[in-house]
């Protein structure tokens, strides 16, 4: 892999901090357009009911109010990922399935006017019984949610490889263990905000977003609109963090006002709006059963995952999987049964997560450790051990192309001096480990794959378009950065044009992780398209062989005489000259199975490539309050190679605020179907004085397909940070856990159950 | 989140602002710094016709010394009234209460007549009107029972303040203007045990002053919260030891801060109000924690708030 | 609903207003002043997104009332570079890599700029004490903690 690169690895500004240091980057809810309208959404008071009438008449009277809207307005057409999923309607007229639900809506000159007509709107219902919990909801004679899904079952995932049970049974040591976790909020600091601007036949929408390829097809179904017709516009995001992938009910409300309206509309959720109707995190019941070997070989795995899933299938079958393969893609697991079922609750909508899974992935590693204890090793050896190599294969035949995981277990532990410390805890301070792999993308249909398309301007700049999506991760930053590298023109002379579904291809979009591995790719291959264009005229220009031509500053030169050069300007007006302008297209298609089928054929590549890393939690717990505190964090980071690595640092470190420290702070509450911490003051995201001291090591594995050897980077901290905390807390009390988050109440009651404290 | 509709007056002394009370009839709402009250507002728990500022009245804004008393305004906010070097010197537990107020920001905002004067908070409670209609509402906002603790008519709302509790240790008194004129009353005769009121005020009466006899005290404010920064007191003990006297005051659990005084400081003495306290702290099912968590705490916290208030003194 | 007469100054400019005496002080800036830097993340004064200068002061501006900030002078985000340079807060936020998604950003770096006004070279826990204020999703505080410290220097 090339290694003199000049921009490519380096701790370069992002190009999008400016606006945003300024205060001049737009978010959706600054958006003003001419004569636009304010929205509001009248949402259901019940957890589940029939609805017999809704009547808008009243609310349309009042002076001000342009347009209402309910179900009835609507197609009735019911969005789902998947043919066997699709049970969404957005805007319902059979029944409302949770507390919150959109029921109608209205859009009038400002928001106190639309306030008040949402109170003359009435909603007739007939009050159903409600389901709160998943394992009540399986049970025979629970309320139904969804007429199609029995006893509640959303999803089955049902994978068996090997014999699970043979091999278990010959085991040397088996241990089942059972956690619970909560669901957490996203809470992104931009609540969910939506513009809509129904023209001439056009529909234009801004939101923030992870996917508006995906976004725009869902609404043009809805619509029934031909998806040119529906243009989903590039605009920040402020967070979305797995919540924003899918589109949501206020996509479709807004559309429908600004349709009825011929008005621009806008709609922003409050903050309750944003926790309890946009997106919400499962909580889960994950059982674990391991068998091992006497030297700490993992023979067998047999694991049952309950999900949470709230009122709507969402994400389902992907999020009843992922836990399951970010372990399996990190370990060798010989045997192993994973069921997985995904459950509707009388509660708000639950999709992908950050760290999606803590229950299954926290519990795994610290039901590891103990075994391992009583096998006479330690953390660090059954997960080398254990630990999968590059070459091999995981359990459901997915092959692992690079991967650095043992060098970021080594890593993480010889930075912390884990195993001394681990060996012997003081009193009430414990370390724990976790560790994770991460798909680079997965399969998402045709949606897969990136491109991209580049031209050079009459002035040497350079303007990229490409579907790519930046939720304020950087995605932007580093496309260019990555251009950049190839063309040798500076980052500053690079425009970029993104997330626009109208002038870009399709994108996986900021979903699965796959900016960096295919959508960088994707502008690199199109850049180096370019780039030969610009090598070939510099070398019949400057009489240099093209292999000796190189471009930097944006200056195309001989490598071998520096002083011969020309501007690229200069070579791109020859191409005009020519007839013949640089132009140029590029795409990346990741080596997935697209045979493989979340519920029926859940085997085969899962991605072009995987992400390892080794997250280090230090805990100190105080014995009569059980409050931890976490003086120190360590996380290295296989991420192929880091394209800005003060970007992947700030990855790292959010991920450790948003999991690691989470872990003990963050959780829904609910009194039945009522959310009761739907704001930011009674849901615990952690604050400056909250966090440890941080270590970040990135680990280069130089991924043979990612753009410069690039993976990933920095959800595999999100993914394993919780794991290592709990574990900490494991080694602290010398207990397992049972419950997260490990709230002070919690870990009282370890304290002391293992006292034998009543 | 817009507010409803409602005016705004500025009042410049005691009096006017009084006068201007009486004009709305008992529905205004006087404002300091708005940190409580604006909240309130927005998620239409509070419905004033008119706010009141308090703000351009200059004797709510002073800190003065006088015949063995300490007066604070009760426009000094939180955060100056922290760095008065009188404060850490002579009354320990509310330097400590007031530096774990909430968060810097809002500590520059809030006052400590506001901090106060706050309302009782639950987490069934404090929500948008939306919420509270789907939840039916409890016995505090007018509904017959309360939502957590199932049938019960009485409201189990916690009085979340970390400085009263401190300021009741150190036997402070709150000096009252109203339309019935001025009174003087202890600090810990302010609740009323009432959900739907918790503070003993009048009518269109305002905190103005907060008085503490000015002698050097030990103490000590222990704080449970989940996070270090911002949070409320999910059980709060204040501490302060004079000579061999001393009192504990427990706030975050209930409507009312307890207080339990102690005629000689030892550790038998200290044990056996810790005892008390825990056996008489009532928590219910409204704070994020578990009530029997935050019972078990209000013990340890007092125990732990003495041993650092003598400790220091040492 | 009678309307209100208020005037202050933001930024460098000074201006005269009609507002709704419930009207709070970020919906002036944004609606009517269109200074959309301050974001409304909560509303309800958990968050610190919208906080702006006041007289010196960092304020929620979604808990201040407009017509509380008679005679008062406010900087926003929008007002602090001067004569056509960034602020320091400005550049070492942009250089240590302490902005993501950016909707936190305005408001730490105005709560920020409160204390380094009040305060030339607070130590590293009084700059956690300050920003502990405010919520940011994205970074873990770490880089922000580094860019405050780093604006310090050059002040």
């Amino acid at each position: 892999m090339k290694d003199d690169l000049n921009i490519v690895g380096k701790r370069v500004v992002r190009s999008d901090s400016l606006a945003k240091v300024t205060g001049q980057a737009r978010y959706t809810a600054d958006l003003k357009f001419p004569n636009m309208l304010v929205a509001k959404v009248l949402r259901s008071p019940y957890p589940h009911a029939k609805i017999v009438r809704i009547d808008l008449k009243r609310a349309l009277k009042v002076p001000g109010v342009k347009a209402a809207i309910s179900g009835f307005d609507g197609y009735g057409i019911k969005w789902g990922v998947f043919r066997y999923t699709q049970d969404h309607a957005m805007l319902h007229t059979d029944k409302v399935r949770y507390i919150g639900e959109d029921v109608a809506a209205v859009a009038a000159v400002d928001e106190e006017t639309a306030m008040e007509a949402l109170s003359y709107i009435k909603v007739d219902y007939e009050p159903l019984p409600a389901v709160y919990d998943p394992i009540e909801s399986m049970k025979d004679g629970a309320p139904q949610i969804h007429s199609e899904y029995k006893n509640n079952i959303n999803i089955h995932i049902h994978i068996d490889v090997g014999e699970v049970d043979r091999a278990m049974g010959k085991a040397f040591l088996v241990r089942e263990d059972t956690f619970k976790a909560a669901g957490e909020a996203y809470a992104m600091m931009e609540p969910y905000a939506v513009v809509a601007s129904y023209v001439n036949g056009y529909l234009d929408l801004w939101m923030p977003n992870a996917g508006p390829h995906v976004r725009a097809k869902a609404l043009s179904n809805m619509l029934k609109l031909p998806l040119n017709k529906v243009r989903i516009r590039h605009i920040n995001s402020g967070g979305a963090f797995g919540g924003r992938s899918e589109v949501a009910p206020g996509d479709l409300v807004a559309s429908l006002l600004s349709i009825k309206a011929g008005r621009p509309v806008k709609l922003v959720l409050s903050r309750e709006e944003n926790a309890t109707s946009s997106r919400q995190v499962h909580d889960m019941i994950a059982t674990v059963k391991t068998g091992m070997k006497k030297d700490g070989t993992i023979v067998a795995k047999d694991f049952k995952v309950i999900y949470d899933g709230g009122a709507y299938s969402s994400t389902g079958p992907i999020a009843t999987s992922i836990p399951f393969y970010v372990y399996e893609e990190c370990y060798r697991f010989p045997n192993v049964r994973y069921n997985g079922y995904r459950v509707f609750t009388n509660k708000g909508i639950r999709g992908m997560y950050g760290c999606h899974g803590r229950a299954f992935l926290a519990g795994n590693e610290a039901q590891m450790d103990i075994m391992a204890k009583q096998l006479g090793m330690d953390p660090v050896e059954v997960r080398l051990k254990n630990g999968l190599r590059s070459g091999e294969m995981t359990a459901t035949k997915s092959k692992i192309t690079s991967c650095g995981l043992k060098e970021t277990i080594i890593a993480a532990s010889e930075k912390t001096n884990f195993k001394k410390r681990w060996a012997k805890p003081s009193r009430l301070k414990g370390v724990g480990m976790g560790c994770v792999a991460i798909m680079c993308g997965f399969p998402m249909g045709f949606r897969s794959g990136s491109s991209c398309y580049v031209k050079i301007n009459d002035d040497g700049q350079v303007t990229i378009v490409t579907g790519l999506v930046d939720n304020g991760q950087g995605n932007e930053s580093m496309v260019i950065q990555v251009a950049s590298e190839v063309l040798g023109v500076p980052m500053g002379d690079i425009n970029l044009v993104n997330a626009d579904t109208e002038v870009t291809n399709l994108d996986p979009g900021a979903y699965s992780q796959a900016a960096a591995f295919v959508g960088a790719n994707a502008v690199r291959v199109a850049c180096e398209n370019a780039r030969k264009r610009i090598v070939a005229i510099a070398s019949e220009k400057l009489g240099v062989k093209e292999a000796e031509i190189g471009l930097k500053d944006g200056l195309a030169y001989s490598i071998k005489k520096p002083d011969k050069k020309m501007p690229i300007s200069w070579v791109v007006r020859e191409a005009f000259f020519r007839g013949e302008p640089i132009v140029a297209t590029g795409s990346f298609f990741p080596n997935i199975d697209f045979e493989r089928e979340w519920v029926s054929r859940p085997w085969g590549q899962m991605a072009g490539t995987f992400s390892f890393g080794t997250s280090v939690a230090e805990v100190n717990i105080d014995s009569e309050t059980g409050k931890i505190t976490m003086p120190r964090f360590t996380s290295a980071h296989d991420c192929g190679r880091a394209i800005n690595p003060m970007a992947v640092e700030g990855q790292m470190e959010g991920s450790i605020q948003q999991a690691g420290v989470a872990a003990i702070t963050e959780g829904n509450l609910w009194d039945k179907g009522h959310l009761l911490n739907p704001d930011l003051l009674e849901y615990k995201v952690p604050l400056a004085c909250d966090m440890p001291d941080m270590d970040t090591i990135i680990i280069s594995s130089r991924d043979p397909a990612g753009p410069f050897g690039a993976k990933e980077g920095g959800l595999t901290v999100r993914m394993n940070a919780y794991s290592a905390v709990a574990c900490a807390v494991a080694n602290a009390t010398g207990e397992l856990f049972s419950e997260l988050p490990l709230t002070p109440d919690r870990v009282m009651n370890i304290l002391e159950r293992k006292k034998g404290v009543k | 989140m817009v507010l409803p509709e409602f005016e705004y007056k500025k009042a410049n002394s005691i009096a006017e602002a009084v006068a201007l009370y009486k004009g709305y009839k008992g529905k205004a709402k006087y404002l300091a710094g708005g940190t409580d009250l604006v909240p309130l507002v927005k998620l239409r728990l509070s419905a004033p016709k008119a706010v009141i500022d308090l703000k351009g009245i200059k004797e709510l804004k002073t800190i003065s010394r006088g015949d063995g008393w300490l007066s604070i305004g009760a426009n000094v906010t939180l955060f100056d009234l922290k760095n008065d070097p009188a404060i850490k010197g002579y009354f320990p537990a509310l330097y400590e209460s007031l530096d774990a107020t909430s968060c810097e920001t809002l500590q520059m905002r809030g006052t400590i007549g506001g901090n106060i004067l706050q309302d009782t908070r639950c987490l069934e409670y404090n929500q948008s009107l939306q919420w509270r209609t789907a939840r039916g509402f409890c016995f505090k906002m007018g509904g017959k029972t309360c939502n957590v603790v199932q049938g019960a008519k009485a409201c189990f709302a916690n009085y979340c303040s970390d400085n009263a509790p401190a300021l009741i240790t150190l036997s402070a008194q709150a000096k009252l203007a109203g339309p019935k004129g001025a009174r003087t009353v202890k600090l810990e005769n302010l609740f009323t045990g009432d959900g739907k009121k918790p503070l003993a005020l009048e009518e269109g009466e305002m905190l103005v002053q907060i008085q503490i006899p000015l002698k050097k005290t030990k103490g000590a404010y222990e704080k449970l919260r989940i996070r270090d920064s911002m949070d409320y007191p999910l059980v709060g003990v204040a501490v302060s030891v004079a000579g061999t006297k001393a009192r504990a005051c427990i706030g975050g659990v209930g409507l009312v801060p307890r207080v339990y005084d102690l005629k000689n400081v030892n550790d038998a003495a200290v044990r056996e109000a810790a005892e008390k306290a825990y056996a008489e702290a009532k928590p219910v099912a409204n704070a994020t924690l578990t009530p029997a968590y935050r019972k078990k705490m209000v013990g340890v916290l007092l125990k732990r708030a003495f041993n650092k208030a003598l400790q220091e003194g040492k | 609903m009678k309307t209100m007469k208020v005037t202050f100054q933001v930024n460098s400019d000074k201006v005269t207003l009609q507002v709704k005496p419930y009207e709070t002080l970020l919906e002036t800036l944004r609606e009517r002043l269109a200074l959309t830097g301050a974001k409304e993340a909560c509303g309800m004064g958990s968050c610190g997104a919208c906080t702006v200068v006041v007289d010196g002061i960092p304020m929620r501006s979604c808990l201040v009332l407009t017509p509380e900030v008679n005679g008062a002078v406010i900087t926003t985000v929008e007002g602090l570079k001067q004569d056509d340079r960034l602020h320091p807060l400005q550049e070492a936020f942009m250089e240590k890599g302490a902005v993501q998604c950016g909707f936190c950003t305005s408001g730490m770096i105005m709560t920020a700029k409160a204390l380094l006004d009040r305060n030339k070279k607070p130590t590293k826990k009084e700059i956690i004490t300050t920003i502990s204020s405010n919520i940011c999703r994205c970074t873990g505080y770490k880089k922000i903690v580094e860019a405050v410290e780093a604006a310090a220097k050059r002040t």
